[in-house]
């Protein structure tokens, strides 16, 4: 079932948090919600869930306007970041406790509990209370007790910040799977890029309340709009330049800092003030007056194992990140003079 | 906001201001208007005529402080001590929260008379070996007794505040070059100060208040309390004007007190970093059989009225004069085969009023922490009211309201409980709120968010998870409402007594074994729920007691 929303306004503690939102999300489909913290990605999950009420407009569920409706007859399922069990309850009870307010019987009730257990495997732990569960299983009976209802959303609050990284990594993949096979449209509220990246089917990049840019990973990462979505999700290089019209996907030069340098455009764009993206990894570095190359000089250098991160000055004194491959490559030493090579592929011109 | 009005918790919070409003801020309304009589009389003209309502307000400001001072000296260096050191005997200092609850007023003041009143057996043991001990009616007597009641308070407050004191904090100054001693005394007392200041004024306010140890031992020395006591129920006729003249001028004395005393909080609140406790230090040696000592002494004259009670229970007595060393069970069988009513009445009055009053008070505080709304703030300060209001004022107010008019109950057993919930409320949110805010909001929007309306999943999940605080509430609720007597001295009709009136009543006839015996009943009737709730239930009753 999918979920439409339309021009939606959203007051939060006197002030308007979202204003004019709009975004359909596909059927079966997993879409994260991706900014930083005080975007309104937790906001908009909560309106979508009914906790925050819509000041305007519209909101459906497959079709069915749902705007009004309180959230206890919403049919969602929702995870929390603090797994909101219940602590007196057992795991079991947890878990049935959705199909306990449906009226199913408890003969019903039984096998479809337990088989939610197992399917996040902790079909063992059924008669244990939450205090006597990792944070990891605690998640776990959470996402068994969302989904046992057969929600038509499955709506999650950061549900993975709790967890240390491992465990992280391992429910990440639970909930993939688990998602993938129910195909619950899945609605994942997170401020972690790689998250969002490698879960995701849409990713819709938050910003003071609206939604900056909405794309697959790919698109997200490799053809940003805006510099904010380039910088939050990778980190990039963003140097403000002039530039002369161009069309979408057009490759031409640009100055930078006196030299010109080949970079695309994906949108199409006015002259003018614009942004040029450059992501770390995208940059090469060179010896020193290779032909094409920007001269530079290392003022920073650290090593991070799979790969070295340096900071290099440019002769304007505006200081680029670089980012190689460990290897034979990255044996610059700060103070070393080098030549910055760029990528016209995956160096972008966009509009400030 | 037109949101809230469709909320159901926003009727339900409508429906609690309501009957604040007419439980609580219409009698107290009715006092501080009445201060000035339909008959054109002026009761501040007659305060300010009389001398003995001056003297009155002077000697209540004077106790007050001389009561805070010695409470202070005693409550201060027992909990640092406790906090900071072990000595022989401490674990028996932990039993002290535990006396404020179990020894009502009324009780201690009367085994205080007891042992040193001028028929007391200390007073008279002293006297066959010649010594004249002064009287203890009085100032001696207000002073000892109140200090005994009230130091427990001051020694709680501090207690807090320095086991949450950060003794990394200690460290780090010495590590900047401070002696332990100095940076005990620059780090740790500025921290802990506006905590020790608070329980002091909460002090100050409690003896403004007091009516049973001021009205049984300080019949020479007039106080605020006691005359607008006898205002209210003076034989012969009453004085409304007077009753609210005095009730206002000890509203304004609180109220005074309880802005300093916020105003103190507020500046005091350092953030409160979470840190190490101090490990406690081995006293041994003469400083640590002092301080053992100290506290045993302490701890022991504190429990002396119980001790005193179950002697002069079963002390064969003529009259008030009591014959220590003879026994005898007649004033127990007394109790139970001729006048029982005291003990039944007592019974159902505090039954119903901690029934009623924990689920008040359970309902208002989940509007008040969870679903604020524009009128929640409204309801926080007025359940948070009665804590400025004695007992006698309390009492007065509701008289002066539901005598006649709407809602004429004066002469019911219902004004008794009503007076027990009024003054019990402010504990009672106050429990309630604590666990509340332990209760993160998302356990209920996941049982909402699974299909279970707002309202059943208060009861569902909130409930369930509220109800260990909730049964501590009610055991705190029942053991102070057996225990109270101010208010319910001036609401009480003949027929209705309760155990703390019968008590005072005996007493104020001076026939002490009689009184003892009931006050054996009555600490039974206390002491009882405590130890079921602490031993079978396991229930931690102090948990959220701040």
């Amino acid at each position: 079932m999918g979920i439409e929303i339309e021009d939606l306004a959203v007051a939060y503690g006197g002030q308007r948090v979202i204003d004019g939102l709009a975004l359909t999300i596909e059927p079966g489909s997993f879409f994260t919600l991706l900014g930083p913290s005080g975007c309104g990605k937790t906001t908009l999950l909560r309106t979508i869930a009914g906790f925050v009420p819509a000041e305007r407009g519209h909101l459906r569920f497959g079709g069915t306007e749902v705007t009004h409706l309180p959230p206890h007859k919403r049919d969602i399922g929702m995870c929390f970041q603090d797994y909101a069990l219940f602590p007196d309850k057992t795991v079991f009870d947890n878990v049935a406790y959705g199909l306990r307010a449906r009226k199913q019987a408890e003969s019903a009730i039984k096998p479809k509990v337990q088989a939610a257990l197992e399917r996040v495997g902790l079909g063992h732990l059924g008669g244990r209370h939450p205090a006597a569960l990792s944070g990891g299983q605690r998640q776990r009976v959470a996402l068994a007790r969302a989904l046992v209802i057969q929600p038509k959303v499955l709506l999650m609050d950061e549900p993975l910040s709790n967890l240390d990284a491992k465990l992280r990594l391992q429910v990440r993949e639970t909930i993939v799977e688990l998602q993938r096979e129910a195909k619950i449209t899945t609605v994942f509220v997170t401020h972690d890029r790689e998250e969002a990246l490698a879960m995701s089917d849409r990713i819709g990049v938050m910003n003071q309340g609206g939604l900056e840019q909405v794309g697959t990973p790919a698109q997200i990462y490799r053809e940003p709009r805006t510099g904010y979505v380039a910088d939050f999700v990778g980190g990039a290089n963003l140097v403000d330049i002039e530039t002369r019209a161009r069309q979408a996907g057009e490759t031409g030069l640009v100055t930078l800092d006196g030299i010109a340098i080949a970079a695309r455009a994906p949108a199409a764009i006015a002259a003018g003030k614009a942004t040029l993206v450059a992501r770390p990894e995208d940059i090469l570095l060179a010896e020193p007056g290779t032909a094409g190359t920007l001269p530079g000089r290392i003022a920073h250098r650290q090593y991070l194992g799979g790969k070295t991160s340096y900071k290099v000055a440019l002769d304007s004194g505006r200081v680029l990140a670089v980012d190689l491959q460990s290897g034979p490559h990255d044996r610059f030493e700060p103070g070393a003079t080098v030549g910055l090579g760029f990528d016209p592929a995956r160096t972008l011109v966009l509009a400030s | 906001m037109s949101q809230q009005f469709r909320s159901i918790w926003f009727w339900f919070s409508a429906l609690a201001l309501a009957i604040l409003a007419v439980f609580l801020l219409y009698p107290l309304l009715n006092v501080l208007t009445g201060s000035i009589g339909s008959g054109g009389r002026n009761g501040w003209v007659t305060l300010a005529g009389d001398p003995k309502y001056l003297a009155a307000i002077v000697n209540t400001v004077v106790l007050g402080i001389a009561v805070t001072l010695t409470t202070t000296l005693i409550g201060v260096p027992l909990a640092y001590f406790t906090a900071r050191f072990d000595f022989p005997g401490k674990s028996i200092v932990a039993v002290l929260p535990l006396i404020t609850l179990v020894i009502p007023e009324v009780i201690a003041a009367q085994t205080w008379l007891m042992m040193l009143g001028n028929n007391g057996f200390i007073t008279r043991w002293l006297g066959g070996h010649g010594i004249d001990m002064p009287t203890f009616y009085g100032w001696p007597g207000l002073i000892t007794v109140m200090t005994f009641t009230y130091y427990t308070y001051i020694y709680i407050g501090t207690l807090a505040a320095i086991r949450g004191f950060d003794v990394q904090l200690e460290e780090a100054a010495q590590s900047l070059g401070t002696s332990p001693a100095q940076s005990r005394l620059k780090v740790m007392l500025p921290v802990v100060l506006p905590s020790v200041l608070a329980s002091a004024l909460l002090v100050f306010t409690l003896v403004v208040g007091n009516f049973a140890t001021a009205t049984i031992l300080g019949s020479r020395v007039p106080l605020l309390s006691v005359l607008t006591y006898q205002a209210a129920v003076a034989e012969g006729g009453s004085d409304p004007v007077m009753q609210s003249t005095l009730a206002t001028v000890s509203i304004a004395l609180v109220m005074i007190v309880l802005f300093v005393q916020r105003w103190i909080v507020s500046r005091g609140r350092h953030e409160v970093t979470q840190g190490r406790g101090a490990r406690a230090e081995k006293l041994r040696g003469l400083p640590g059989l002092v301080i053992g000592l100290s506290a045993a002494i302490l701890v022991v004259v504190s429990l002396l009225p119980l001790g005193s009670i179950v002697v002069g229970a079963f002390t064969v007595s003529r009259g008030p004069v009591m014959r220590w060393g003879e026994w005898t069970t007649a004033h127990v069988e007394r109790l139970v085969k001729i006048a029982p009513d005291p003990v039944i009445n007592t019974l159902i009055y505090s039954a119903v009023a901690t029934a009623i009053g924990i689920t008040f008070s359970a309902i208002v505080s989940y509007l008040i922490v969870k679903k604020r709304n524009i009128l929640t703030p409204a309801l926080d300060y007025l359940t948070a009211l009665p804590l400025a209001l004695s007992g006698t004022i309390i009492g007065i107010g509701l008289i002066m309201s539901f005598n006649t008019g709407f809602l004429p109950i004066t002469g019911t057993a219902s004004i008794i409980v009503l007076a027990y919930i009024v003054r019990r409320l402010p504990f009672g949110i106050r429990n309630s709120s604590s666990t509340l805010y332990n209760i993160p909001n998302s356990i209920e929007e996941a049982s909402i968010s699974l299909g279970v309306p707002p309202v059943s999943t208060f009861f569902k999940v909130v409930l369930p998870l509220m109800l260990p605080a909730v049964a501590a509430a009610a055991v705190l609720t029942w053991t102070t409402t057996v225990a109270e007597l101010s208010a319910s001295i001036i609401v009480y009709s003949g027929g209705r007594e309760t155990m703390p009136i019968q008590i005072y009543k005996l007493i104020d006839s001076n026939l002490m074994a009689p009184a003892s015996a009931y006050g054996l009943v009555l600490v039974a009737v206390i002491l009882i729920p405590i130890i079921v709730a602490t031993r079978v239930f396991k229930i931690d009753l102090f948990s959220s007691k701040s």
